[in-house]
């Protein structure tokens, strides 16, 4: 019994020690691999959003759909393969890119200084989103409408003391957007303030056809897609920076931003005729 | 305080079998069943009353996702069926390295009796969202074996986490089971010049068979619940499922307790009959000492 015991351990050992070291090789891959390896498989991997309409949410037949969702559809055409997507989320999107399980992310993650030591976000962002308010049509203008005026907010949330400092509005604070929101509805406040992405999502969901989202959005923090980290500066990078680019000249993404009902980003406008602007006449 | 006595009687016989078993038992009885329905019935007729008459009502929401958090797309089994899918064999696995480790427990060579009783401990006291976390992040998503990939996707490094916590359990039911006969049965094997070999396999072993069932199915049913903790390291199950199909209906608040109503109650429509069943082979397998 014992001798048969010590063979289990040892094979169990093995097998995890053959599955760190096999963790590791992955990590380990020269630059272009990756690049090779999809293009072998003949399918490419995206992690995206399953829980975050429109950007990717399932449609009724269970099928992921979405905004993000196209635009993996987009890079698995000019690859010339099948594309797989995998639900991802916050909390696990940059793990799966690190481990493998996933060759691109495409997953509304904010570019943050952190984050692109940890996994390749490629330039140019491909969006952004601020702080923008949820109001009954017609109410607000501009911020500085807000002035005095009671306005709704999630408790703890930054974009509180920014419309407070800047523009001196009343935050009433909900523990939680839901509560918020059912406030706005019963008229405790004029606005509901919050990401411009979030807001987005609730007017496309179609329960606030009443509403909307009338400010200039501020404080803009530009979202990433991530390539594995060694593969940043490889063939997967760049094709991943070169496809953005293209994006955004052709104004691939504000034709998206339409298709899935979201309110146009200044940023997608100003970055398409930023490269017009180089192109010949 | 005499009519206080029925009572401690039934008490102290319930946590006898508990000790012995090293688990609380699942005592479903009908009227649980009727609870769970009245609360489903009030809380969606609320949420149905509450929401706004221009979007989908929470009933046609439910009904239109139902499939999707049963089984998922079409042609897949995830949702529900991915939850059940795991239990089976996080128990298939579970039961066959728990009844190795509960024989360890009893052998008569101290290390592998230490060795085992160390495993099971360690095992049986581990919170299982842990043991769950470490087996996903620790195993990697793909093995490669010179030329041939073998993937490995996550239900089934989640039914490897699952079925460690469950190993361990009924490492314990065995024990548990071979200690509860009679000394006397040792005994007279041993007079009739049986083998401890012999004895454990011909004599104590097929007794303990019939009192092992009922904690075994108990266990089962406590796995099929524990389930959704996968969700958590993203596996594509149920409790996954059912905040993306809210999500994708606007997360309007009043269908957050008709969804996940649902998923309480599908969950308890599998394990009732379960239990019952369970409840009725231990009566009729009751052993008079």
């Amino acid at each position: 019994m014992k001798s048969k015991k010590t063979a289990i351990l040892a094979g169990v050992t093995a097998a995890l020690a053959f599955g760190v070291v096999a963790t590791l090789a992955d990590q380990a891959y020269a630059k272009n691999d990756r690049f090779k390896k999809v293009l072998d498989r003949g399918e490419l991997i995206v992690g995206v959003k399953a829980d975050y309409k429109p950007w990717g949410f399932r449609d009724s037949s269970g099928k992921i759909v979405g905004m993000e969702v196209d635009m993996a559809n987009d890079v698995a055409k000019a690859l010339g393969v099948k594309l797989k997507l995998i639900p991802v989320q916050s909390s696990n999107r940059m793990q799966f890119l690190q481990q493998g399980k996933i060759d691109l992310m495409i997953a509304t993650m904010s570019d943050k200084a952190n984050r692109r030591k940890v996994v390749g976000i490629t330039d140019p962002n491909y969006y952004t989103s601020g702080t923008n308010v949820l109001a009954k049509k017609g109410v607000v203008k501009n911020w500085d409408d807000l002035k005095g005026k009671p306005v709704c907010g999630k408790q703890g949330a930054f974009y509180n003391k920014q419309v407070t400092s800047r523009y001196g509005a009343k935050i009433v604070a909900f523990v939680g957007n839901a509560e918020a929101k059912q406030a706005l509805r019963d008229g405790k406040c004029v606005a509901w303030v919050y990401d411009d992405s979030s807001i987005m999502a609730d007017l496309a969901s179609g329960q606030y056809n009443d509403y909307e989202m009338p400010m200039k959005t501020e404080d803009d923090t530009p979202w990433g897609l991530a390539v594995p980290l060694d593969e940043k500066d490889g063939i997967w990078g760049n094709f991943m920076s070169g496809i953005t680019y293209n994006w955004h000249r052709t104004g691939r993404l504000i034709e998206l931003e339409k298709k899935w009902g979201i309110q146009p980003t200044a940023y997608l406008q100003t970055m398409k005729k930023k490269f017009e602007a180089y192109q010949p006449k | 305080m005499d009519v206080l006595l029925p009572i401690a009687r039934q008490q102290k016989a319930q946590a006898m079998t508990e000790r012995l078993e090293g688990t609380f038992r699942l005592n479903l009885q009908p009227h649980h069943a009727i609870w769970m329905l009245l609360i489903f019935v009030f809380t969606v007729g609320a949420a149905q009353a509450q929401a706004p008459r221009e979007l989908i009502s929470p009933i046609d929401a439910l009904v239109k996702w139902m499939p999707f958090i049963l089984w998922g797309q079409e042609g897949t089994l995830n949702g529900f069926a991915l939850n059940l899918m795991i239990s089976f064999f996080a128990m298939l696995f579970g039961t066959i390295a728990g009844v190795t480790l509960g024989l360890m427990q009893i052998s008569l060579l101290l290390p592998v009796r230490k060795g085992s009783w160390f495993v099971t401990q360690f095992f049986r006291n581990s919170p299982w969202l842990v043991l769950l976390f470490t087996i996903m992040l620790l195993f990697p998503f793909e093995i490669e074996l010179g030329n041939m990939i073998i993937p490995v996707p996550d239900w089934m490094k989640a039914v490897i986490g699952f079925a460690l916590p469950v190993m361990a359990n009924i490492s314990e039911v065995v024990r548990g089971a071979v200690r509860s006969l009679p000394t006397g049965q040792w005994e007279s094997a041993e007079s009739l010049a049986f083998s401890r070999r012999q004895t454990l396999w011909m004599i104590i072993l097929p007794q303990c068979f019939k009192r092992m069932i009922p904690p075994w199915i108990n266990w089962y049913c406590i796995l099929a619940m524990a389930t959704p903790l996968a969700s958590i390291m993203g596996v594509e199950e149920s409790v996954s499922y059912t905040a993306q199909a809210m999500n994708a209906e606007g997360d309007r608040p009043e269908l957050l307790p008709v969804f996940y109503l649902f998923l309480l109650l599908i969950f308890f429509v599998y394990t009732y009959p379960i239990a019952r069943w369970s409840i009725r082979l231990e009566k009729k397998f009751v052993v008079k000492t």
